[in-house]
């Protein structure tokens, strides 16, 4: 047993055979339903923990139980600890953190949803991930449940829209299909004229099954599930569930492909950012900056093409490995791309941030505090732009980062400006990270030898920080190695508390620029 | 503001004079069935079962390939060992049923050997892609000028093909240029966009879309996911599939995801400016796939 594990012991109060190494910088401690809030507690108070995902698993022919599982992040040691506790499959029951660590909400709301498990002491144990017309005792992940199910519609509503009250207050309803290109939900809004009063969410629209689909899939072919999770993340999503496989079946990552992987997951930062930025400046109607972001935009996704063959990236991790090299005239060709960019890239900067009629709209709009992103579990950029100094690449270092010079970019404000600074330092870090890995890429394969199946009955985690913020996939596989449970994790499923706390006191012309500020997954978030 | 106005003149035109002539690495793979034994390699490799074998008889097989499910991610390609899959570099497929962009062969087993020789290609969906075309000129006929408004619908898309749609916008596509628009309203359009798979819950928001849109309504379903229900599968607890699962689909757009100029070429057939090929042609420079 490690330090690390026994101080982890010590610090929950728990006999050290309940708290164990799975592997370098994974610890599970096993505890009874019971001391589940005390443990969270100890997990805050005393590790400096942060919840990062919260899930099911339906263990009931193994093992006559489900299991709750609690994944937090402890970024001072590098290690992510999960708890488990089983729960009475006759009972259902488990007793909610919800309360006193609100970043649980959703999760467990979605784990009753799924599972048909029922937190005790949620303070809102109402449906977040079914809809209205589904029928009650639909469990999708439970391991009876035919995913070709054909799930009637039922009428009903279980789960009403806060009403408003008082003279000239309203709700404006907007969605699921929006008037612009982007993905189906739904917004709330309660308005007393222009100020919005709260915003209320209904996601799950784009709910495909994902998590379902994964265990009915051979092992080798999750990699392209993954990378359409969330169109825009394939990069962060594909690598992450890869590192759960790697670390699941004990696979070598050649140093060339860790490199790649690096460079892989900061072109899909460059083009993301550089779209949100464009995209802010057409929410506030500043088409010359937004039509030079586009175009910046479309030069990237042509030099991925170019380089690796497609435009956003798809295809190009690999589990061991990567799909594609780069070639040293592909590397000069990157090489001098990157630099003409940084130029226009600073000038883009400078064009929006010199421009009074821009920063008029972005300051102090749209703001998240460090209490409210800290209190709700806030995650990648939307954390980094509230004064919360994490990241990933840094705090668990995956792929090649633990030998990179790179700065976290931290901003204090918390509102759309903030958010536009944290994605342009990025850019800015990332400029430099990009020229230490393809100065130093080694020369060795780009993919590693797999085994012919995965290991029985085990599990382990993959992450990474992706453009958005942390992807986690923790996989688990069944007695003869298939896939058995893999749980996904998307910062946006984190996020989206966010926006309803960073909306309430804004008008509604800008609401667009605020939730533009985010950039949330609708896919990512529904799966 | 002097500056702004300096450096965009500077920048000088972006948009691209012929976006349909660039040819990408890797578009859809093409299989030479008279060099194929049908050995279900790239059946057993492909993650969306776009590449199927199935037996009548003892001593025949059929090896098929649809485009409707294909995510362009080469495994076929690679995994053939007879090096009868090429990595195809045509991108502008583009059909109007799904049935037009499926190609199957009909193979003898040798019954000692076990072994696959090519018989004969099965006989092309009817109706063909001309018929077709004729088809929907007639149903838009003089309803239709050179314009066409568009509104996206996403019925379950991961968002890859958002990204590319709002790709055919930028300054380099610019497909406003061809009379295409962007609309915020189904009321307001000739054409839904729609990307998929179409989920449980987006069903009856796709179908009131439908209903909103004026007639003649033309409905292109795009992706690998909008087309067939991609990876997603048909018929689950949570997908129903693909877009003409739900409404009538009049033009398929295949791709994961589809390129701009791909979705471009799209609508430009859905107005009848363009030509549809449903199959992709043979890779345009020669790439080696072997001995030949």
């Amino acid at each position: 047993m490690s330090a690390q594990t026994t101080a982890i012991a010590a610090a929950l109060r728990l006999h050290e055979s309940d708290c164990r190494e799975l592997r370098s910088g994974e610890v599970v401690a096993d505890v009874l339903l019971p001391d589940l809030n005390t443990t969270a507690d100890a997990i805050v108070g005393e590790l400096r923990g942060r919840l990062i995902s919260l899930f099911a698993t339906d263990e009931r022919t193994q093992r006559d139980r489900f299991v709750v599982h609690h994944l937090w992040s402890l970024p001072g040691s590098k290690t992510f600890l999960r708890v488990t506790a089983p729960v009475d499959p006759h009972d259902l029951a488990f007793p909610s953190i919800a309360a006193r660590h609100p970043a649980a909400n959703w999760f467990e709301r979605e784990v009753m949803d799924f599972f048909g498990l029922r937190p005790e002491g949620h303070p809102n144990p109402e449906r977040v991930s079914l809809h209205d017309d589904w029928p009650e005792g639909v469990r999708p992940l439970r391991k009876d449940f035919d995913p070709k199910t054909v799930v009637p519609r039922v009428t009903g509503e279980f789960h009403p829209f806060r009403p408003v009250t008082g003279e000239g207050v309203f709700q404006v309803p907007v969605g699921p299909v929006h008037a612009g290109i982007i993905e189906p939900g739904h917004f709330r809004f309660g308005v007393a004229g222009e100020p919005v009063l709260y915003l209320q969410l209904r996601l799950f629209y784009v709910h495909k099954g994902t998590e379902k689909r994964f265990e009915r899939l051979p092992w080798t072919h999750g990699v392209y599930l993954a990378q359409s999770i969330s169109g825009d993340t394939s990069v962060g999503h594909a690598l992450a569930y890869c590192h759960a496989i790697e670390r699941l079946a004990d696979i070598q990552v050649p140093d060339r492909a860790a490199a790649l992987r690096v460079v892989l997951l900061e072109l899909e930062r460059l083009y993301n950012h550089i779209a949100d930025i464009g995209a802010l400046a057409t929410d506030v109607a500043f088409t010359v900056a937004a039509s030079r972001a586009q175009t910046q935009r479309e030069g990237l996704l042509r030099l991925n093409e170019q380089l690796f063959g497609t435009r956003l990236l798809r295809q190009t991790i690999a589990i061991g490995g990567v799909r594609c090299d780069l070639a040293s005239t592909g590397r000069d060709v990157l090489l001098a791309h990157l630099r003409r960019l940084e130029h226009d890239f600073d000038d883009l900067i400078t064009l929006l941030i010199d421009s009074g009629s821009f920063t008029d709209r972005v300051d102090a709009t749209g703001i998240l505090t460090n209490q409210a992103a800290r209190d709700l579990g806030i995650v990648g950029i939307a954390a980094r732009a509230s004064g919360i100094d994490e990241d990933m690449r840094r705090d668990h270092p995956h792929d090649g980062y633990g030998r990179l010079q790179f700065e976290v970019s931290v901003e204090e404000g918390g509102d759309v400006r903030a958010r536009l600074m944290v994605r342009a330092r990025e850019v800015e870090q990332l400029f430099k990270i990009l020229a230490q890995v393809l100065d130093t890429l080694p020369q060795t394969q780009v993919l590693g030898r797999l085994p012919s199946q995965l290991p029985p009955s085990s599990s382990a985690l993959g992450w990474v920080e992706a453009w958005r913020g942390p992807c986690v996939h923790w996989v688990a596989t069944d007695e003869s190695g298939h896939l058995s449970r893999v749980k996904i994790t998307d910062p946006s499923f984190v996020n989206w508390p966010g926006l309803v706390h960073a909306v309430p006191g804004n008008i509604i012309p800008d609401f667009p620029v605020i939730n533009k500020s985010f950039n949330l997954s609708y896919s990512g978030n529904d799966r | 503001m002097f500056r702004i106005i300096v450096d965009s003149l500077k920048a000088g035109i972006v948009t691209e004079k012929r976006p349909f002539d660039r040819r990408p690495p890797f578009g859809f793979p093409v299989i030479d069935f008279t060099r194929c034994t049908a050995c279900e390699e790239c059946a057993r490799v492909c993650p969306t079962g776009a590449i199927y074998a199935t037996a009548h008889a003892p001593d025949q097989r059929t090896l098929g390939l649809t485009y409707a499910r294909c995510i362009q991610c080469q495994e076929c390609v690679a995994g053939c060992p007879e090096h009868a899959v090429s990595a195809g570099n045509d991108i502008e497929v583009t059909a109007f049923t799904r049935e037009q962009l499926e190609r199957s062969a009909l193979f003898d087993i040798n019954p000692s050997t076990g072994r696959c020789t090519f018989r004969a290609m099965e006989p092309d969906a009817r109706p063909t892609v001309d018929e077709s075309a004729a088809r929907l000129r007639e149903r838009i006929q003089g309803q239709l000028g050179r314009s066409l408004h568009v509104r996206q619908v996403d019925a379950g898309s991961c968002n890859g093909c958002e990204l590319e749609i709002a790709a055919t916008t930028n300054p380099v596509f610019d497909l406003e240029r061809f009379g295409v628009h962007f609309v915020a309203s189904p009321r307001h359009a000739d054409v839904l966009l729609v990307t998929g798979p179409v989920t449980r819950n987006m069903e009856i928001a796709l179908r009131r879309t439908y209903d909103a849109t004026p007639e003649p309504r033309v409905v292109v379903a795009v992706g690998a996911c909008g087309c067939s229900g991609g990876l997603f599968g048909e018929g689950t607890y949570a997908s129903i599939g693909g877009v003409d699962r739900v409404v009538p689909v009049d033009v398929y757009i295949p791709g994961c995801p589809p390129r701009p100029q791909a979705i471009l070429n799209g609508l430009l057939v859905a107005m009848g400016v363009r030509a549809a090929r449903a199959m992709p042609g043979p890779p345009h420079r020669a790439t080696s796939t072997g001995d030949s």
